[in-house]
């Protein structure tokens, strides 16, 4: 499954190498903390929560992140990244529930 | 009796919550932070989705381009004079009806206006006006002048059991007054301008949603009839809120509570 | 109506108000269990392996005073660091201190990030502390913390 829909930033949009930049990864999911209820039914809705982050960066892990229910629905993940050559800039992430999905984006320094 | 009650206990939270406004008004700097929320705002995913799928139903910018019957250049501004009247729809229409129009045309079953995926490929086709004033025009033609009047009329109308009307708590009088740690927003281009920063990520509603969207959700609070989208008063309604934040930059998506 | 008026008789039922907290908490006892739920001081030590974090003014943590929407709490860490391979941020963790899983999000960092910097947005299900704990490539531990108020804002 890789319908999940998702979104890599980087910012500014034109960078140089050696240049310290932020990057983002923002992805639908309902973030269910397993301990709502459904409005209609009343049942539990069962938990499905994104659990884990990793940003690699032509095949390097820049940044790892352990994911809880707490975030909101739709996450945001931002940080910085120093740009180091051409290359791939990948996002793995993997949920509750088992499913897990990439995401990544090509890196290309003007100068 | 039970009808007073539930009455009253909504207008007891509504009034509870705009005394205690002195102590729960955000602050500035809370407000910069949400602000700054817009730079990576989750909608960013439903518009890029839009895009897409405007790409497979309508052709893309070409395509749309082409059906409005202009150079892709003039698309931008085009875009940001809806709604407008469509001499194939015989009405006064939104950027929505206009794009299901399009998708019948290329022989496809034209998306639902409620739906998720109008609402991204909505969302995206306005976007593509970014930066440009709103520039509708009341004035244009006879059907422009009365989906004006009839906007303004379904504005100010008192309807349900609370005979409330949209401008009860839109009016410049009550503009300003805090609802529930809410300043009541001013439509016009002097406040929030609504129309330029509709479609927007509803963080309540974790989801994107459009400008006839909302008012169905404040017509529900507000226990009125919730009128249909793409209605000839729901149109209208928008045509009165666009004229009111005229000249305002798009800026889509939006970020809302 | 006059404004006025309309004002004068919601205070008339204002009273009526007070009750709602009230069945607030009665739902709080009902709430389920996660499986996840963690103290924060049990979150603490497992972070630190019982040594604590020393509050520091390195540590920056940007939440608003008064969030609009529990659902959707923006928080941001920025720590001082040069990192570098010798020293550097080796984790930033976000804890919701009442919430019943009080970790959020533990953030492992690299001197490849360049800048210790971490942003994303949380749940609060209540008024409460948010806390930044951080990781140093030398072993300690830094924190900082800030108050966040949870209301119900706006309409619908």
């Amino acid at each position: 499954m890789s319908s999940r829909k998702s979104l890599i930033k980087i910012k500014p949009n034109s960078y140089k190498d050696g240049e310290i930049v932020k990057v983002s990864f923002m992805v639908m999911h309902p973030m269910e903390t397993g301990m709502r209820k459904d409005k209609t039914t009343k049942e539990i809705i069962p938990a499905k929560y994104v659990n884990s982050v990793k940003f690699e960066y032509n095949g390097k892990v820049i940044t790892t992140m352990n994911v809880w229910e707490s975030l909101s629905t739709n996450p945001v993940f931002t940080t910085y990244m120093k740009i180091n050559g051409e290359g791939k800039f990948s996002v793995t992430y993997s949920d509750s529930t088992g499913e897990v999905h990439e995401k990544s984006m090509k890196i290309k320094p003007k100068g | 009796m039970k009808n007073t009650i539930k009455i009253a206990l909504s207008l007891a939270l509504v009034c509870s919550l705009s005394y205690a406004s002195e102590q729960f008004a955000m602050s500035d700097a809370d407000r910069e932070m949400y602000a700054e929320m817009l730079e990576d705002n989750p909608a960013d995913i439903m518009v890029a989705n839009g895009g897409e799928l405007l790409e497979e139903f309508c052709g893309g910018e070409a395509g749309l381009a082409a059906f409005f019957k202009i150079s892709e250049d003039e698309l931008p501004a085009y875009i940001a004079g809806f709604p407008r009247y469509l001499e194939e729809f015989k009405q006064v229409v939104g950027l929505d009806q206009a794009l299901q129009g399009l998708m019948h045309k290329n022989g496809h079953k034209p998306f639902a206006l409620k739906s998720s995926d109008m609402f991204d490929m909505g969302s995206y086709a306005k976007s593509l006006a970014n930066g440009v004033k709103l520039q509708i025009d009341i004035d244009a033609n006879k059907h422009m002048k009365e989906a004006y009047a009839l906007g303004k009329l379904t504005f100010e109308q008192k309807r349900g059991s609370r005979g409330l009307s949209c401008l009860s708590c839109h009016s410049p009088q009550v503009i300003g007054g805090i609802l529930r740690t809410q300043p009541l927003p001013d439509i016009g281009s002097n406040g929030n301008a609504s129309a330029a920063t509709w479609p927007a990520y509803r963080m309540t509603k974790s989801s994107l949603r459009t400008l006839q969207r909302r008012f169905q959700g404040c017509m529900n609070n507000a226990l009125l009839a919730v009128i249909p989208l793409g209605s000839p008063e729901m149109v209208g309604l928008e045509v009165y809120f666009t004229q009111e934040a005229k000249g305002s930059e798009i800026a889509i998506p939006g970020l809302k509570r | 109506m006059q404004r006025r008026d309309f004002f004068k008789q919601l205070g008339a039922v204002a009273t009526i108000a007070a009750i709602s907290p009230a069945i607030s908490f009665a739902d709080e006892a009902k709430k389920p269990k996660g499986p996840n739920d963690l103290s924060f001081k049990a979150a603490l030590d497992a972070i630190t392996g019982g040594k604590g974090a020393v509050e520091s003014s390195k540590v920056s943590l940007k939440v608003p005073e008064i969030a609009e929407n529990g659902a959707v709490v923006p928080v941001t860490v920025e720590v001082e660091s040069p990192m570098t391979d010798s020293d550097y941020v080796k984790a930033i963790h976000i804890l919701a201190t009442k919430n019943a899983n009080t970790r959020c999000i533990d953030v492992h960092l690299t001197p490849a990030n360049g800048k210790a910097m971490f942003a994303t947005r949380i749940k609060l299900g209540d008024t409460q502390d948010v806390t930044a704990i951080v990781a140093l490539s030398d072993g300690t531990f830094l924190s900082a913390s800030q108050n966040v108020k949870v209301t119900i804002g706006g309409c619908g």
